[in-house]
């Protein structure tokens, strides 16, 4: 009963607040008409009648209390009169909303792509708690290594092991789909029919593939479409099915459509199609492809541990099912190495890859990040809590009058906390906003050749900004409370500029200091990050990346035998020769940074070359020095006349002819590559500067030589090609003219050697870009708040300061009073600052390139800035101050 | 001769006498309060800051249903009407009543 007389009463909410006022109304009067009649003054008996009745306002506010839920009444009166007030000052709401935005904008970002990094469970897979990634591990020259990938292997792990209920092969490839002129690189889903059984995913069109088409010898050529490729290539038409696609070297008959948003294990490279293992392992595999061990096909086993098997089970279970492979392979060729020399050994993994032992490179920058957005929205709200605390004060005088008005301080400081909270939802609204931007980046820089996916608009991320924002305008709201909390009523009312002391405010102090330190930290980040990136660029590759397009053939189907294959490659070389804005072009089999080929290699008077390190090559044409830019040191670089039948050459580089031939003439010394025994015994012409071709960093015990290209695989790999103009231009034109070349189905792909190069790169970028961008940030934030800290510490002596120049203090006088006060502000957030990031340091130094975490160059350079930007955000104010009229700085109030 | 000051109410007896001075018929607060003057020989002044919240408290429990009327002297006025609810409610009050008076008497005498 009572609810619904709530009920009613809060659907008529304002027709009973004018009936209370009337009633009070009707009160009075006939209160002033009593004591009229008792012989006073009509206008006596007004002024007596309403000084009996006391504060109205408090008893009304007391009987509309009584229908309860009277904290919501307030917070819905709070909430508008907040909305009131922002509106009236644009330039506090507009401030205060874009600073929140960036610091909730930046963590939600961040946490959308760790959550999807680390967290969340692939979508419908179920029960992914107990679903596991396998890596299997063996140990070759002591050193241990990743290993698996081949089919055979795959079946005997799924047949030997015990501990699972579920298993299946998956590998995510880059496959050509489609043909002729519309032919692109997609990523494709390679999985044994079991995978679809990991997951709850019913298909919206037709079926899946079943055990009996996905096994060898003779699996079907079937393929399940991923629902956006089905809406986006085939406009969701249901005729679909029973239609062909071209993947790869198969044609392949589309059988069913995945549901909207799956993706198997593979979120930020969403496969656009499902295709049997055994079908694409036949087309790409030797004749032997089921039961060699000696062909990887990169598959990654999954499993589903049963009940009540532990992880450690699992992965005991995983390496007697590996040992017993290995035992297999060993009897089958009795020349390989044995079981115990192997040591072979399994892990049963989180599913989620970045769980697991190989996470990938992104993820460590990641994590920092993290942690970098988090000191962003601290500074933030630091930034916030100062301007809300900064408003509290100059309404201080208000605040008095209405609690002397009778409004309680509870509702008081539940009013400011409304208006922070507010403040801050509206800020999270426009942080995710430009999160959903941000992220689009963050993911680009962080997972790069990823499909464009929308990672900020789920649940989740939204959940996670709303919590921050709220954690955010509790915290910012409360700021201006403690400022409250000590305040006299009375003082208060009487406070003017007059008083002549300007109370400054410890907190406002404190969180000035907190954001300049914060700012500090960054900026020091970001001074560290531009310097390793410099440290990055400024290394010498042993070549020259920039304008190089990588030229790779993509055969499919098409068989050639290698004299044609030959063939194609010169055909190719000299088409790209002859498209305008070409410099020059050479065959190459392998690309560094992408994996190099290495044989051994027999030297005479060293018994064991292999234990000085590891020695890669690349077969190339004469130009390869010329397009890569590669000096050659001594000797010459190979000729046209270096060819099939022509006395065998190589060039090393220069490292390998030092440790090879310490204190001789390289040249014309004798190198055995590989198996020949006899006597293509390979002199050396030339020795060239030695490159990098694996990461960064100073590799030793990497050695590095070339062969041209006719006298070793001459059928093997693509073109290397330099251009005189911008290669992003060349390299349509290039495609084009190459892909004329190529026969059937086979085309070519082209893409600048940058990127790959780049990609080694990454982490410093990402690391100097985002600690400078959120450093200037900080920075900018920091300016705000010193600024707003000085301009309201003028305002409060201004009084003080008319004094001053009424006595004959000079302008600069009154300037440098002000400046100095921003800037040992700024001096105590360095000091701050600079003790958190030299502390910091030991563990950024890792990440750094050829660069201490501890530069004093880097240390001096914030603390110049800082203290330069203290100096411009004080400058108008003093300015203001200095140009105070003594008369009327006095006069005023 | 200087009127003695008003006496407090004891807590929670203003809901009674309210509820008591609404059973001769429905009458508006500024009635409510003048009957309890009077009928106390000015004794309990009861003021606004307590009536109105405590006759929106009655409202809320169903003891007093509120009606807009006309008061003697032609004026608006909201009248407040005793509801079964309310007259069981005072019966409970008075009886509540008795037996703490009787309680302090008791001890006031014998003690």
């Amino acid at each position: 009963m009572r609810i619904l007389r709530r009920l009613a009463y809060w659907l008529r909410l304002s027709s009973h607040h004018t009936e209370l006022v009337n009633e009070v109304e009707f009160h009075r009067a006939m209160v002033e008409e009593d004591l009229v009649k008792r012989g006073m003054s009509p206008a006596t008996a007004r002024i007596e009648a309403r000084r009996t009745m006391g504060n109205d306002t408090a008893m009304r506010e007391e009987a509309r209390a009584v229908w309860l839920w009277p904290s919501l009444e307030a917070l819905w009166q709070d909430a508008t009169y907040t909305l009131r007030d922002l509106r009236r000052n644009p330039t506090f709401t507009i401030g205060v909303t874009l600073t929140l935005a960036l610091g909730i904008g930046a963590n939600a970002a961040m946490f959308s792509l760790i959550d999807r990094l680390l967290f969340r469970s692939p979508a419908f897979m179920v029960d992914p708690s107990t679903v596991q990634q396998v890596y299997m591990y063996r140990t070759s020259q002591g050193k241990e290594s990743g290993t698996g990938g081949q089919f055979a292997r795959y079946s005997d792990m799924a047949r030997y092991s015990t501990a699972f209920s579920q298993i299946a092969g998956v590998s995510l490839k880059r496959l050509a789909v489609g043909v002729g002129q519309g032919t692109r690189v997609r990523n494709v889903a390679i999985v044994s029919a079991g995978f679809f059984g990991f997951f709850d995913a019913p298909p919206v069109l037709g079926r899946y593939f079943t055990a009996s088409e996905d096994a060898p010898p003779d699996p079907a050529p079937v393929a399940v479409l991923s629902h956006a490729l089905w809406t986006t290539q085939f406009d969701a038409r249901r005729d679909v099915l029973g239609t062909t696609l071209r993947i790869d070297a198969v044609e392949y008959t589309i059988i069913g459509v995945a549901p909207d948003g799956f993706v198997g294990l593979w979120p930020y490279r969403p496969p656009i199609a499902f295709v049997p293992l055994t079908t694409y392992g036949r087309s790409e595999g030797p004749p032997d492809w089921a039961t060699t061990y000696g062909h990887s096909f990169g598959i990654d086993p999954i499993v589903r541990r049963k009940p009540n098997v532990t992880i450690a089970q699992a992965s005991a279970d995983l390496t007697n099912a590996l040992r017993r492979s290995y035992q297999a392979q060993y009897e089958g060729n009795p020349a390989g190495a044995p079981l115990d020399r192997l040591r072979p050994r399994a892990v049963a993994a989180p599913v989620l890859e970045e769980r697991g032992p190989e996470p990938s490179r992104a993820l460590r920058p990641a994590r920092w990040l993290a942690g970098v957005t988090v000191i962003v929205l601290l500074i933030a709200a630091a930034n916030v809590a100062n301007l809300l605390l900064a408003r509290a004060i100059r309404r201080r005088r208000e605040i008095a009058v209405r609690l002397a008005l009778g409004v309680s301080r509870r509702r008081l400081f539940g009013q400011l906390l409304t208006e922070g909270v507010i403040l801050a939802l509206v800020g999270g609204a426009a942080g995710v906003a430009l999160a959903v931007w941000g992220g689009r980046v963050l993911s680009a820089t962080f997972l790069p050749g990823t499909e464009p996916v929308s990672i900020i608009t789920d649940a989740r991320t939204l959940v996670f900004s709303g919590l921050v924002a709220l954690g955010v305008g509790l915290i910012t709201g409360m700021a201006p409370m403690a400022q409250l909390a000590r305040t006299s009523l009375v003082a208060d009312l009487k406070s003017g500029p007059r008083e002549g002391t300007h109370g400054r405010s410890r907190l406002r102090t404190s969180l000035i200091l907190l954001q300049s330190a914060l700012s500090v930290v960054l900026l020091v980040g970001a001074g560290l990050f531009v310097q390793s990136l410099r440290n990055v660029r400024d290394v010498r590759l042993g070549f020259d990346a920039d304008s190089v397009l990588v030229v790779e053939l993509e055969m499919r189907d098409v068989r050639l035998d290698s004299a044609a294959t030959v063939a194609l490659r010169l055909r190719l070389l000299d088409a790209a020769k002859s498209v305008p804005g070409v410099a020059h072009a050479s065959l190459r089999e392998s690309i560094p940074f992408a994996g190099m080929s290495s044989y051994p290699i027999k030297v005479a008077g060293i018994d064991s070359v292999r234990a000085l390190g590891e020695f890669h090559f690349n077969s190339v044409s004469p130009d390869y020095f010329s397009v890569m830019g590669t000096r050659i040191l001594r000797g010459r670089a190979f000729e046209n006349t270096d060819r099939e039948g022509a006395r065998p050459v190589l060039v090393v580089g220069q490292s390998m002819a030092n440790v090879l031939w310490p204190g001789q003439d390289p040249i014309g010394q004798c190198v055995r590559v590989g198996l020949d025994s006899l006597p293509p015994c390979r002199y050396v012409v030339g020795v060239a500067e030695d490159i990098h071709s694996e990461s960064i960093e100073p590799e030793s015990k990497l050695f590095f030589y070339y062969m041209p290209a006719l006298q070793w695989n001459p059928h093997e790999g693509g073109l290397f090609v330099r251009t005189r103009v911008d290669p992003s231009v060349a390299q349509e034109p290039l495609r084009r003219a190459l892909q004329r070349e190529m026969p059937g189905t086979a085309f070519v792909t082209v893409n600048p050697l940058g990127n790959i190069v780049g990609a080694k790169m990454r982490s410093w970028i990402v690391g100097a870009t985002l600690f400078t961008a959120f450093g200037v940030l900080a920075l900018v934030l920091a300016a705000v708040g010193l600024y707003s800290v000085i301009a309201y510490n003028v305002t409060q002596r201004k009084h003080e300061l008319g004094v001053r120049l009424a006595l004959g203090a000079g302008r600069m006088r009154v300037v440098r009073i002000i400046v100095l006060e921003s800037v040992r502000f700024a001096l105590a957030g360095v000091a701050l600052g600079s003790v958190v990031a030299w502390a910091a340091g030991n563990s950024i130094g890792p990440l750094l390139f050829d660069q201490s975490p501890h530069d004093v160059v880097v240390f001096g350079t914030v603390t110049v800035v800082l203290v330069c930007v203290a100096v411009v955000a004080s400058w108008l104010p003093a300015l203001r101050a200095a140009g105070l009229d003594p008369k009327t700085a006095l006069q005023a109030d | 001769m200087p009127s003695p000051p008003p006496a407090e109410l004891l807590p929670g007896t203003l809901d009674l006498l309210i509820l008591r001075t609404l059973v001769r018929g429905p009458n508006h607060g500024y009635g409510i309060a003048q009957r309890v003057k009077e009928l106390s020989r000015d004794v309990f002044q009861v003021g606004e800051s307590s009536l109105y919240p405590a006759l929106q408290r009655l409202t809320l429990n169903g003891y007093v249903k509120a009606e807009w009327g006309v008061s003697d002297n032609n004026r608006r006025a909201r009248y407040y009407t005793l509801t079964p609810a309310g007259r069981k409610q005072l019966v409970a009050e008075e009886r509540e009543f008795e037996r703490i008076v009787g309680a302090i008497r008791l001890v006031l005498e014998l003690a």
